[in-house]
């Protein structure tokens, strides 16, 4: 069996991925040894990157992919997931 | 000479030496010799190293306030970027230089912003394409805007001779960098007053004058130029005459605020003694302080939206109190006078789903939304009356066109008094209730709307834009914008008459209330209040001191009669220098 690599959210903080929950989802994903990634689409951003991830422009409501690659890929999504989920402590 | 006419936000006179930012780095790009992938991606590292170190060093030097730290501190995390990086070292891979890798990835991701329809993130357009530029800077041997201006000055330009910055538009740390003192000037092509290049000049002084649109690119580098921040007159190649006068103009001005800011705190009375209030538009209480010690005499415009924007959910009835509490502590027994909510427009709130609209300015904005919105505008009108028990305050509502707006708005605060008392709560029970004049519709039926408020702010930016049907931001027309149009000074002239006619008073908050050539007009017209931007106060306060009543009056009826802008901006001109003001 292969550990689950990828993972399905929806944004659902009122920002979506603005400014602030950008850079700490950047912030939250640079703590890991492994690669990330966000797919929403066509579109395809480093996880690592704020630039990146930025650009994508994602909205409340929008669902994406985030997918790890690496030694500690489990724990890296499973941090990832807990911030977005928890609409990234925002009320 | 050539002259051009743009639209100026800093006022004052200067003089100095176009440079123009943008051409130079072309000239270096083209003597740039590129080495190997190896050498170039070295050269990288070290550009990169180099541009945190400039970073850093600004972020350390002696002029830096909240602004420019928050802008350069987003630089410093872009500079750290993998996604940038990787994208520049692609480039390189490809066998582009590294300073052309550089610009092109930047340029890449500005494009990338500026396409989104978030206005928040489409103004990191500029910031990543600054970054762009420092780091290509380096690379190529410029060594950063500062260095390069210090060069021009050691190429012999005189002394007394500043630089005057020219471009389509500006990087912020290219404004920064330059040395207090060494910028004169800035010109820009573009027509935005909320740039962070504009922000920073409005900040530190330096004449600006943005809207010049296509006239940028015809503006040689190294011509002499005469800026005027007042006018927006753009002046190349003076002779030596003309120089000479603004080279006296530029040290009576100096003296000048020196005199105004020694004379700040004493209060704004003709000299026959009709005293005009001079209060302070801020954004946040903290702003109070400075505008204390510039001499304001209260607030006439606290803009509450700084509470609501740039974050992701609307503030608590206690937050906003707790703001307004202390904007209205600050003041003492002064007044302070809370706007609304005034959003949509310019103004759009990530929270709130305006949706998209094809003239956002005749739109969804302001009280509409705070009429259609109850909730929030309960919340902010419970928040004021409450903070109003610890000073003076006043709510006032922006963009009214109809008496009914103002009654709906004043059954919504008996319904916020009614819910502050069944929560037995303290609150203000008698806070004044006004509106801003800032729509023809509410300047024509002024005397109609007068019996529902306890007073008039007249909010002269959009009442100049709806009245003249001119964008302000828009360079082709932007020329068109004036605060001395016939129609616009017709529609002050009526509005301040008919709330004197009904016994309340009437101030006024837009950038005319600062312009101390309009002060004569509006003190003749009988206004009772002035609310501006806190650096503006001092020279407005020595204008109407120097001032009697039956002169301004005067120039109210020598104005009213003239049929366009720039007769009575001339006439205005004339007497201000025959004032020796």
């Amino acid at each position: 069996m292969y550990p689950l690599t990828e993972i399905q959210l929806v944004l659902m903080n009122p920002t979506g991925l603005h400014a602030r929950p950008a850079s700490q989802f950047v912030q939250t994903a640079a703590r890991f040894k492994s690669k990330v990634q966000i797919i929403a689409g066509s579109k395809r951003a480093d996880g690592k990157s704020i630039l990146n991830v930025m650009t994508m422009g994602l909205k409340k409501g929008a669902d994406f992919t985030v997918s790890a690659d690496g030694e500690d890929e489990a724990e890296c999504l499973a941090a990832l997931q807990a911030l977005v989920e928890g609409n990234f402590g925002e009320g | 000479m050539t002259t051009f006419i743009g639209r100026g936000v800093v006022s004052g006179v200067a003089l100095g030496r176009i440079k123009r930012p943008a051409r130079d780095l072309t000239a270096y790009l083209e003597r740039y010799r590129p080495g190997s992938v190896e050498e170039e991606t070295s050269r990288l590292e070290r550009a990169l190293a180099g541009a945190k170190d400039q970073l850093q060093a600004i972020l350390s030097g002696p002029s830096v306030d909240d602004t420019l730290s928050a802008i350069m501190g987003a630089h410093l995390m872009m500079l750290d970027d993998p996604g940038l990086v990787e994208y520049i070292m692609e480039k390189i891979r490809e066998g582009d230089s590294a300073p052309r890798s550089v610009l092109a990835a930047c340029e890449a991701y500005a494009a990338q912003f500026a396409a989104l329809d978030d206005p928040y993130l489409r103004e990191r357009a500029a910031d990543i394409r600054d970054i762009g530029r420092r780091v290509a800077g380096l690379l190529l041997g410029v060594d950063g805007e500062g260095a390069g201006a210090q060069a021009v000055e050691a190429r012999g330009v005189a002394s007394n001779s500043g630089i005057v910055l020219c471009a389509p538009d500006i990087e912020p740390s290219v404004v920064a960098a330059y040395p207090p003192g060494q910028l004169q000037a800035l010109l820009l092509g573009q027509g935005s007053t909320t740039s962070h290049a504009v922000i920073i000049a409005k900040a530190r002084g330096i004449v600006t004058v943005v809207g010049l649109g296509e006239a940028v690119d015809e503006i040689p580098d190294g011509a002499e130029a005469i800026v005027d921040g007042d006018s927006g007159e753009v002046r190349l190649s003076p002779d030596e005459k003309e120089r000479n006068a603004v080279l006296a103009r530029i040290a009576a001005q100096a003296e000048q605020r020196r005199q105004d800011l020694a004379d700040a705190t004493l209060p704004a009375v003709t000299r026959d003694g009709v005293r005009v209030q001079l209060a302070a538009n801020i954004g946040s209480p903290g702003e109070w302080e400075n505008a204390r010690a510039l001499g304001a005499e209260g607030v006439g415009l606290f803009r509450s939206e700084f509470l609501f924007m740039g974050r992701d959910a609307f503030p608590s009835e206690e937050e906003q109190f707790a703001a307004y509490r202390q904007a209205a502590e600050g003041c003492g027994g002064h007044l302070c006078v809370i706007r609304t909510l005034d959003i949509g427009g310019d103004k759009p709130l990530a929270h709130l789903a305006i949706g998209h609209e094809d003239n956002p300015f005749l739109g969804w904005r302001a009280i509409r939304i705070s009429l259609e919105r109850t909730d929030l505008f309960r919340t902010q009108l419970k928040a004021i009356l409450r903070a109003g028990c610890y000073g003076k305050v006043a709510v006032m509502l922006p963009m009214v066109i109809s008496a009914g707006e103002i009654r709906q708005a004043r059954a919504i605060l008996t319904e916020a008094t009614e819910e502050l008392a069944r929560e037995r709560r303290e609150f203000a029970a008698d806070v004044p209730v006004g509106i801003m004049v800032e729509t023809p519709a509410a300047a024509a039926t002024a005397s109609l709307l007068a019996p529902a408020c306890d007073f008039f702010s007249i909010g002269t930016n959009d009442l100049v834009q709806y009245t003249l049907a001119v964008d302000r931001g828009n360079p082709k027309v932007a020329p068109l914008y004036s605060h001395f149009h016939p129609a616009v000074l017709r529609l002050i002239d009526a509005t301040i008459q008919a709330a004197r006619q009904q016994g309340i008073w009437v101030g006024m908050c837009g950038e005319m209330a600062g312009d101390p050539l309009a002060a004569p007009l509006l003190v003749g017209m009988g206004i009772d209040e002035l609310s501006m931007s806190a650096p503006s106060i001092p020279q407005v306060k020595a204008v109407i001191r120097n001032l009697s009543i039956c002169e301004a009056q005067e120039m109210r009826e020598a104005a009213l009669a003239m049929d366009d802008a720039a007769a009575v901006r001339a006439y205005l001109e004339k007497w201000r220098r025959s004032a020796a003001l």
